[in-house]
């Protein structure tokens, strides 16, 4: 599949007069393919923001090279092509729904107003379009910098914390959006913090900490590693650590066993062994490795260098 | 190409004339120009020179107020809240933007200018029931939209480099320096005695900094014993020299912020 972005050793430098020269971003080498929802993930001050400046071509890079959409990082042509909403967005408050959508829209040149309310329509703010933006809550807010950056029918949207502070019902709201953008073949890069959002929608995902990529995959390959806690009634520990599994723990369970073992140990010989000797299991729990839990290890390893 | 200057420009209007700040500055210069005439009495010189210079006065003042808050916080406003991401992600380029605020910030202050205007023209044709001194009074408010025009561009180039609070006294210093200090220079400079160092260097700062003076025309608008020879020469010098200068406010504007990271 063709990339939507493609970074190879971007690296942005800032000089401070603390700390000297740093790299805000350090060599960064991305993927993104085309018509998935890529997840870019990383702590406060990790580097995303910068990175999709660099992306946007906002600003330039240090050094590195990179393209979106086939252009060259920087190039106003891809401008065009693509759409940004920052996290918390603000809009001039004084005009309406309807009237954003008609500024945005200015900007490209475009006046079809059958476009506007459409969009509106969509992103369900066609009974608000008439109120203005300070009447508007967060919720509707992040729809309307939706609505603006869908204008131009972009092949490739930056949502940056796209569900940032929004309550339970606006989340699905925007997820919903969001997963409608996939459908309809365009590429979507979500920067956010909230994991189970992300993890629910992203096809794939990279986690930057200190500037670099500290792991960039498909989700269901990077989530891979989860564990089954088996608990047993009337089992030795001795025979259950005779089985010898690799990487397993066993502890004990208010008078039971709980053997903590990696999801792909052959957890059929265990159970067969536990019935067979007339012990009983009690319990079999998969526990499924969760984006939080990459996340934390990930951003928990020391900096390299 | 300019699709997008005049789509900024716009909303910058809509923005700027809702900017509460600026309203209350309006609404007080506005009161002091209705109250003015009874101010007039407060004075031993002529009534009629009084309320003119006053009057003039006050829209000058409150002009060069709303120039510079206008201008000083327009660029870092947008960074701060994040409109400018939104707007520079589309085709649109950092020059574009920039000439765009400019615009919109110049076409607020000639609002906001032309209300002081038709206030002081309608409380001066109830007083002194003079519609030819009245013109001439518009003439001179004329000349201070391109002065603040300049003030609003030399706060625009520096608010690409500096803080807000910073510029608010850099510009409104410029604007003092450039409105009184320049004659000065002037006279220095074309003065036989003084030394020749002291001489060149009158002649270089008044050639760097803005020559806010040269639009002050109350002068001879309030005393008719003064006056302007070669008035449309004096018009056309006048507002070419502010054309050009604020020409090359903006350009070097837009060279620094074209490097802003911002």
């Amino acid at each position: 599949m063709a990339a939507a972005i493609e970074t190879k050793d971007l690296t942005k430098t800032y000089r401070t007069k603390a700390a000297g020269n740093v790299n805000v971003v350090d060599n960064l080498s991305l993927h993104v393919e085309e018509g998935e929802i890529f997840g870019f993930l990383g702590p406060n001050g990790a580097g995303k923001t910068t990175t999709i400046k660099m992306l946007l071509g906002i600003i330039s890079p240090t050094s590195g090279e990179g393209t979106v959409l086939g252009e060259e990082l920087g190039d106003m042509n891809v401008h065009h092509k693509i759409s940004y909403v920052p996290e918390r967005p603000y809009y001039y408050e004084y005009m309406t729904g309807f009237e954003i959508l008609k500024f945005y829209g200015s900007l490209f040149g475009i006046t079809d107003t059958d476009r506007m309310n459409a969009l509106l329509e969509r992103v369900n703010l066609h009974r608000d379009k008439s109120k203005t933006i300070s009447q508007y809550s967060k919720g509707m807010q992040q729809r309307i910098g939706l609505a603006q950056s869908l204008l131009n029918d972009p092949k490739l949207l930056f949502l940056d914390e796209p569900t940032g502070g929004l309550d339970p019902i606006a989340h699905r709201e925007i997820r919903d959006l969001i997963l409608g953008f996939r459908d309809e073949g365009r590429t979507v890069f979500i920067s956010s913090h909230e994991l189970s959002e992300v993890e629910l929608i992203c096809d794939r995902v990279a986690i930057i900490n200190y500037g670099k990529i500290a792991r960039q995959g498909k989700l269901t390959e990077l989530l891979k590693g989860g564990r089954v806690e088996i608990t047993v009634e009337g089992y030795s520990e001795q025979a259950l650590k005779d089985m010898n599994i690799p990487d397993a723990k066993i502890l004990p369970a208010g008078g039971d066993l709980l053997l903590d073992a990696p999801e792909e140990s052959d957890i059929n010989a265990v159970i067969d062994a536990v019935r067979g000797s007339g012990a009983r299991i009690v319990s079999v729990v998969p526990r499924k490795k969760r984006l939080e839990d990459l996340f934390v290890e990930t951003v928990s390893a020391p900096k390299a260098g | 190409m300019f699709r997008p200057i005049f789509a900024i420009a716009n909303a910058t209007v809509g923005e700027a004339i809702r900017r509460k700040v600026l309203l209350i500055i309006l609404f007080i210069a506005t009161l002091f120009l209705i109250i003015a005439p009874n101010l007039g009495m407060l004075s031993a010189r002529s009534e009629t020179v009084v309320l003119k210079s006053m009057m003039l006065g006050i829209i000058q003042i409150a002009s060069a107020v709303i120039a510079i808050v206008l201008t000083v916080y327009m660029l870092p406003n947008e960074v701060e809240r994040r409109t400018i991401y939104t707007i520079l992600s589309k085709p649109v380029m950092r020059w574009q933007f920039l000439a765009g605020k400019y615009l919109g910030a110049v076409l607020a202050l000639g609002l906001m200018m032309s209300l002081m205007a038709v206030v002081m023209s309608a409380m001066f044709l109830v007083i002194k029931q003079n519609p030819s001194e009245a013109i001439k009074l518009l003439q001179a408010v004329a000349m201070y939209f391109v002065q603040m025009s300049l003030l609003a561009s030399v706060a625009m180039c520096i608010s690409t480099f500096v803080a807000p609070l910073v510029n608010f006294f850099l510009s409104g210093g410029l604007f003092l320096v450039g409105t009184v200090l320049n004659p000065v220079f002037d006279t220095m400079q074309k003065s036989g005695s003084g030394a020749s160092w002291g001489k060149g260097l009158a002649q270089l700062l008044s050639v760097i900094l803005p020559n806010f003076a040269t639009y002050n025309i109350q002068n001879p608008l309030i005393n008719p014993q003064q006056q302007i020879q070669s008035e449309a020469s004096y018009y056309i010098n006048a507002f070419g020299y502010g054309v050009m200068y604020i020409a090359i406010m903006l350009i070097t504007g837009m060279l620094i912020f074209e490097k802003k990271e911002v």
